[in-house]
C-alpha cells in the first residue's frame, strides 16, 4: 500500500495537469469537429473526426501567409536580439565599463516600459521612416522590446563560466576573438539557446506592436491574423480552431521539444538576482 | 592591440544582409503585369460571389490582375485598420469596401480619390438617393455605392397569425403583442424581441433608431449634440427597459447581428430587428423557420415616424495614393455595374440600383426585394459627418452602460455630452 | 582581466554602443517623446496638432471613465496576481513530490502559457459561449453570459489571465524548491515536525524571496496586461473588462486622439515604475533580514 501510493499521487498530478490543459485539447478537438456539431452540445465528442477545417483555413484565408509573416518576423529578431545582445553581454559581463552598474539599471528598467506608452511614438516614427506594414519596422521594434532581457540572460550565463576559462585559452595563443569563439561561445551555446528561444517566442507571441504596425498580408503576424479571422457575419469557430492550433504550432513544439532550454532561460532570468 | 577584424565585419555584414532580405521579402508588387488590390469583407465558403467577377474585370483587362484582400469582420476593426494604413504613405491597396459612415471621414482626410470627375453627368441617378448623399461630401463624390442595407423588423408570421395580430406599428403595440403570445405559447424559451445590444457600432444603430422612433436625433442641422436630451434619454431607458422586463432576453447585451439571427433562426423568439441578408438564411432549406418569418417596418414610439430603420451597407472608393487610378475607378465601376450588383444580388447582398429590384430574376429568388425597396426609401442614413466616427466610439461605452444597466439612461446621455464637446472642442 | 583595462573599455564600449543605439532610439526615445505627445492635442485625421499643457491630464483627473478603468485595471491586477501565486505554489508544491513524469507534467503545464495570449483569448471565448461552451455545460447547462454580462465579464477575463500565467509562478517555485537541500526536510522529520509545520517553518520561508519576485512580474505583468481584455471582450461590456491600457489603445487608435491616449499611457507608465520602485525598496529593506 504504501509502494503504491507514491506512483497514486504521481498519477493524480498529472491528471490533474491534463485537466489544467483541457481548454488546449478542447480547442483541438472543436478544429476536428464537423461543422454541424459544433454548436450542439452535449454530446461533446464528435461523431467523426474530418479535416474541413483545416482546408478552408489553409486554402482560403489568409492564416498561411501570416504564418509565413511570423516564422520570419521572429526567426529575423531573434538573430538581430542576438547579435546585438551577445556583444553587449560579453562586455558588461567581461570588460571592465565604466558605469556598468547603471547601464544594466537602465537596460533592466527598459524592460518595464509598458508597450501602451511607447506604441504612440512609434507608430509615428515608423510612419516617417515609412517601415510601416514591413518586415524590418516589425523586426526592429521587437529586437529592442526583447534586447534588454536577452543581454540580462546572456551576460548571467557569461558569468557563470569562469573567468580562468578566457584567460586559460589567451595563455595557449589564442587571441581575444579566438578564445571567444572557440572557448566561450561553445560553453555558452545552451544559454544563447535559451536566450534565442525566449526571443521567438517572445516575438511570435507578440500582439500589441504587431496589430499596430503590419496592416496587410505583406507583414501580418499570425496573432493579429487570427483576431481579425474573417467572417462577414458568422463567427466560424471550427476554422478558428484550426487557425488556433497553426499558431501554437512552434510554441507547442518547443515546450515539448526543446523543453530544457525554455526552462532554464526563463529561470536565469528569473532566479538569477 | 590588432585584433582579428575579419570575423566581426562577417558578422556585420550578415546581419545587414538578412536586414535587407528582409526589406526584400514584402516588397511591392513587380510593376508589370499591373496588379490592383480591392479590400472587402470576403465571405467565407462556397457563396463568395467576388472571385468570379474579379476574373471578369481581368478577362476584360488583359495585363491587369486584381488581388482581393479581406478585411477584417467587424467594422469597428475594419476602421481600425483603414485608419492605421491610410495614416501612412502607400496604403497598398487601390479599391476599399468602405463601410457608408466613413466615407465623408475619409474624404476629409484626404484618403480618397474625387471621383466627380471620372463620372458621368447622371452616372448616380440609378442609385438610391441617401447612397449617393452619403457618398457625397463638399459638394464632391467620393465612392460609389456598393451594396445597401436598412434595419426591419423580423416577425413570426406563424405566431402573429395564431393570435390574429398584425404587425405592430407601435412599441407599446410590440410589447403588448409580446406578452400575449408568450402566454398563449407558455413556452420559457420564446423571447420577446431580439435587438443587438453589445457594446459595438452595431449597437449604436439600434439607439439611433429608437431614438428617430422617437421624433428625437443625435445631430442637429446646426451641428448641436442631443438636440432634445430627455427624449433621448427616455429612448434609451424604453430600450434598457425591454431588457429589464425581460421582453429581450439578458444576453442581448452581449448580442450581435449573428447571435440575435442564429436565435431568432431557431424558432426562438417573435421578434428581431437585423439588416435583410437574414432573410435569405431563413428561407434556407434548413431553416427551422422556414415560410414562417415576414418582415415590417420598424414601429414607432410617441411623436415619432414609423419604419424609419438606418440605412447601411457598404461604398467603393478609391484610394488617393493608387498607384493605378484610372484602372481602379474603372475596376469600382464594374463592380458597381448592373451585372456584378446583379451577381452579387443572387448572393444575398442588397443591390444600391433600385432598377434591381424589380428584376424578374431577382425576383423570383428573394420575393421579399420590392418590400426591401420601399422600406429602404423610408430610412434614415445616421449622421453624414467626419465625426460619425468619434460620435460613435465615444458613446458606444455610455449607451452599452445603459443598457446594462450600469448607469441610469439620463447619465450616461449627460456623460456621453460632455465627453463629446471636450474631444469635439480638441478639434477646433 | 586588468591587464589592458583601457583598450578593455574602448573595445567594451564599441561592443555596447550598437545595443545602446537601438534601445536609445526605440525604447528610450518613444519613452520621452510620449511624454511630449501627452501634452498636445494630436488627431492626424483632422489635421490637428497643437499644444495643450496638461489640459488632457486635466480632463482625465475629472474622467468617470478614466476612474473606472483605473479601478477595474486595480481589480484584475490584484485578483490575477492573488490566484496565479496561490495556484502557482500549490502546483509547484505537488510537483516537488513528483517523481516519475516530471517532463511530462511539466509540458502539459507550460503549455498554456507559451501559446500567444489571442490564442487564449479565442480559446476562452469559445468555452465561454452561451450555448456550446464547455464552461457552461459543465456547469450543468446554465447559460451563463460569460462575456456579455458586465458582473461576470471580469471574472472571466481574470480566469483566462490566471489560466495562462499561473504556469510561470509555478515553474518559478519550483525551480526553487528543488534547490532546497534535502538534509533540511531530513532534520525536520528527525524532529518530528508534520507536513504542516514543515511547509510552514521550512518551505515558505525558503520560498519567500522568490514569491516576492513572482509578486512583481506578475504584477508588472497584469497593469500592463492587454492582448487577452482587447482580443476576449475588446473592453466591454459597458466598460467592464476596460483596463486602462485598452482605454489608452481605443482613444489612440479609435478614437484617433494621440494626445490625450499618450496622456493615458503616460497614467501606466506612472504606475509600473511605482510598483517596481516600491519593489525595490521593500527588497532593499528585507535584504539584512534575509
Amino acid at each position: 500500500m504504501r509502494r503504491a501510493g507514491p506512483a497514486l499521487a504521481d498519477a493524480l498530478v498529472l491528471l490533474a495537469l491534463a485537466a489544467y490543459a483541457v481548454p488546449f485539447f478542447w480547442q483541438l478537438l472543436t478544429s476536428l469537429k464537423p461543422e454541424a456539431e459544433l454548436l450542439r452540445l452535449p454530446p461533446l465528442l464528435p461523431s467523426r473526426l474530418t479535416l474541413e477545417h483545416y482546408r478552408v483555413v489553409l486554402a482560403q484565408s489568409l492564416i498561411p501567409q501570416a504564418l509565413w509573416n511570423s516564422l520570419g518576423i521572429a526567426a529575423l529578431t531573434t538573430l538581430l536580439a542576438l547579435a546585438l545582445g551577445l556583444p553587449a553581454a560579453y562586455a558588461l559581463a567581461r570588460l571592465a565599463v565604466p558605469g556598468t552598474r547603471a547601464l544594466l539599471l537602465v537596460i533592466v528598467a527598459s524592460t518595464a516600459f509598458p508597450q501602451i506608452a511607447t506604441v504612440s511614438p512609434l507608430y509615428l516614427l515608423l510612419r516617417a521612416l515609412a517601415l510601416r506594414d514591413t518586415w524590418t519596422g516589425l523586426v526592429l521594434v521587437h529586437a529592442s522590446f526583447a534586447l534588454p532581457l536577452t543581454i540580462w540572460l546572456l551576460a548571467g550565463f557569461i558569468r557563470e563560466i569562469p573567468i580562468e576559462t578566457d584567460e586559460a585559452a589567451a595563455v595557449d595563443g589564442a587571441g581575444w576573438l579566438a578564445a571567444v569563439r572557440w572557448v566561450l561561445l561553445p560553453l555558452l551555446a545552451p544559454g544563447l539557446a535559451s536566450a534565442a528561444l525566449l526571443t521567438f517566442l517572445f516575438s511570435w507571441n507578440e500582439f500589441l506592436f504587431a496589430y499596430t504596425f503590419t496592416a496587410s498580408e505583406a507583414s501580418r503576424t499570425i496573432p493579429v491574423a487570427l483576431a481579425l479571422f474573417p467572417g462577414v457575419y458568422e463567427v466560424p469557430w471550427g476554422d478558428i480552431a484550426a487557425a488556433s492550433m497553426l499558431a501554437s504550432l512552434p510554441p507547442v513544439l518547443i515546450v515539448v521539444g526543446l523543453q530544457r532550454f525554455l526552462v532554464s532561460g526563463l529561470l536565469a532570468g528569473a532566479v538569477k538576482d | 592591440m590588432p585584433r582579428p577584424r575579419r570575423p566581426a565585419a562577417r558578422a556585420i555584414l550578415l546581419l545587414a544582409a538578412t536586414l535587407a532580405l528582409a526589406g526584400c521579402a514584402d516588397g511591392p508588387a513587380r510593376e508589370t503585369p499591373v496588379t490592383l488590390v480591392l479590400k472587402y469583407a470576403r465571405i467565407l465558403g462556397p457563396d463568395d460571389p467576388f472571385p468570379p467577377l474579379l476574373r471578369e474585370f481581368e478577362a476584360a483587362h488583359p495585363g491587369v490582375r486584381v488581388r482581393g484582400e479581406a478585411l477584417p469582420w467587424s467594422s469597428d476593426e475594419q476602421h481600425q485598420f483603414y485608419v492605421i494604413n491610410l495614416e501612412g504613405r502607400s496604403p497598398g491597396f487601390d479599391v476599399m469596401m468602405l463601410d457608408v459612415i466613413w466615407v465623408p471621414e475619409f474624404a476629409r482626410a484626404g484618403w480618397l480619390l474625387d471621383l466627380t470627375p471620372h463620372l458621368a453627368a447622371d452616372e448616380l441617378a440609378p442609385f438610391f438617393p441617401s447612397t449617393v448623399e452619403a457618398a457625397t461630401y463638399a459638394r464632391r463624390i467620393w465612392a460609389l455605392p456598393w451594396n445597401m442595407n436598412v434595419g426591419l423588423l423580423y416577425y413570426r408570421r406563424d405566431l402573429l397569425a395564431k393570435y390574429a395580430l398584425a404587425p405592430p406599428e407601435t412599441w407599446d403595440e410590440l410589447v403588448r403583442q409580446v406578452g400575449v403570445i408568450r402566454a398563449g405559447e407558455r413556452d420559457a424559451t420564446l423571447d420577446g424581441y431580439l435587438f443587438q445590444g453589445k457594446q459595438y457600432e452595431g449597437m449604436v444603430v439600434n439607439v439611433l433608431e429608437v431614438f428617430w422612433a422617437g421624433g428625437t436625433r443625435l445631430l442637429a442641422e446646426d451641428g448641436a449634440l442631443f438636440p432634445e436630451p430627455e427624449r433621448a434619454a427616455e429612448a434609451l431607458a424604453f430600450l434598457r427597459g425591454l431588457i429589464e422586463r425581460g421582453v429581450s432576453p439578458p444576453w442581448t447585451t452581449a448580442a450581435d447581428e449573428e447571435l440575435s439571427r442564429r436565435a431568432f433562426g431557431d424558432g426562438h423568439a417573435i421578434f428581431l430587428r437585423n439588416w435583410p441578408y437574414a432573410l435569405d438564411l431563413f428561407e434556407a432549406a434548413d431553416s427551422p423557420v422556414r415560410g414562417r418569418v415576414d418582415i415590417a417596418p420598424l414601429p414607432r414610439r410617441a411623436g415619432g415616424a414609423r419604419g424609419a430603420g438606418s440605412t447601411g451597407g457598404a461604398h467603393l472608393g478609391v484610394s488617393r495614393g493608387s498607384r493605378h487610378p484610372e484602372l481602379a475607378v474603372m475596376l469600382a465601376r464594374f463592380l458597381t455595374s448592373e451585372r456584378a450588383e446583379k451577381r452579387m444580388a443572387l448572393a444575398a447582398l442588397s443591390p444600391t440600383r433600385t432598377a434591381l429590384y424589380d428584376d424578374p430574376d431577382l425576383v423570383r429568388r428573394r420575393p421579399a426585394l420590392p418590400r426591401i425597396r420601399a422600406l429602404m426609401l423610408a430610412g434614415r442614413p445616421r449622421p453624414v459627418t467626419p465625426y460619425y466616427l468619434l460620435l460613435s466610439a465615444t458613446l458606444q461605452p455610455e449607451f452599452s452602460a445603459a443598457l446594462a444597466g450600469v448607469k441610469p439612461a439620463r447619465r450616461a446621455i449627460a456623460d456621453g455630452r460632455a465627453r463629446l464637446d471636450h474631444f469635439l472642442g480638441a478639434l477646433r | 582581466m586588468t591587464a589592458r583595462p583601457r583598450a578593455d573599455r574602448r573595445l567594451g564600449l564599441a561592443l555596447l554602443a550598437p545595443t545602446l543605439a537601438a534601445l536609445g532610439v526605440l525604447t528610450v526615445f518613444p519613452g520621452v517623446w510620449v511624454l511630449w505627445l501627452s501634452l498636445q492635442h494630436r488627431v492626424p485625421i483632422f489635421g490637428v496638432a497643437r499644444f495643450a499643457g496638461l489640459d488632457n491630464y486635466a480632463f482625465l483627473a475629472v474622467d468617470p471613465r478614466f476612474w473606472s478603468a483605473a479601478l477595474t485595471t486595480a481589480l484584475f491586477t490584484v485578483a490575477s496576481v492573488a490566484l496565479e501565486l496561490a495556484l502557482g505554489l500549490g502546483v509547484a508544491l505537488a510537483l516537488a513530490r513528483q517523481r516519475r513524469g516530471r517532463r511530462l507534467a511539466l509540458s502539459l503545464l507550460l503549455l498554456a502559457w507559451a501559446m500567444p495570449a489571442v490564442v487564449t483569448a479565442k480559446l476562452f471565448e469559445w468555452l465561454y459561449h452561451p450555448a456550446a461552451g464547455l464552461i457552461n455545460v459543465a456547469l450543468g447547462g446554465r447559460a451563463l453570459n460569460w462575456l456579455g454580462d458586465p458582473r461576470l465579464a471580469l471574472a472571466a477575463v481574470v480566469l483566462a489571465d490566471v489560466w495562462r500565467a499561473m504556469p510561470f509562478v509555478a515553474l518559478l517555485c519550483y525551480a526553487r524548491l528543488l534547490a532546497i537541500p534535502a538534509e533540511l526536510y531530513e532534520a525536520a522529520q528527525v524532529d518530528g515536525a508534520g507536513r504542516l509545520a514543515t511547509l510552514g517553518r521550512i518551505t515558505l520561508p525558503l520560498l519567500a524571496r522568490i514569491l516576492l519576485l513572482a509578486l512583481l512580474f506578475r504584477t508588472l505583468a497584469a497593469l500592463r496586461a492587454f492582448d487577452i481584455m482587447f482580443v476576449l471582450t475588446g473592453g466591454g461590456p459597458a466598460g467592464a473588462t476596460e483596463t486602462l491600457t485598452v482605454y489608452a489603445y481605443r482613444s489612440l487608435f479609435q478614437m484617433l486622439q494621440l494626445g490625450f491616449g499618450a496622456a493615458l499611457g503616460v497614467v501606466v507608465f506612472v504606475l509600473v515604475m511605482a510598483v517596481a520602485w516600491a519593489y525595490l525598496r521593500l527588497g532593499r529593506a528585507a535584504a539584512p533580514a534575509g
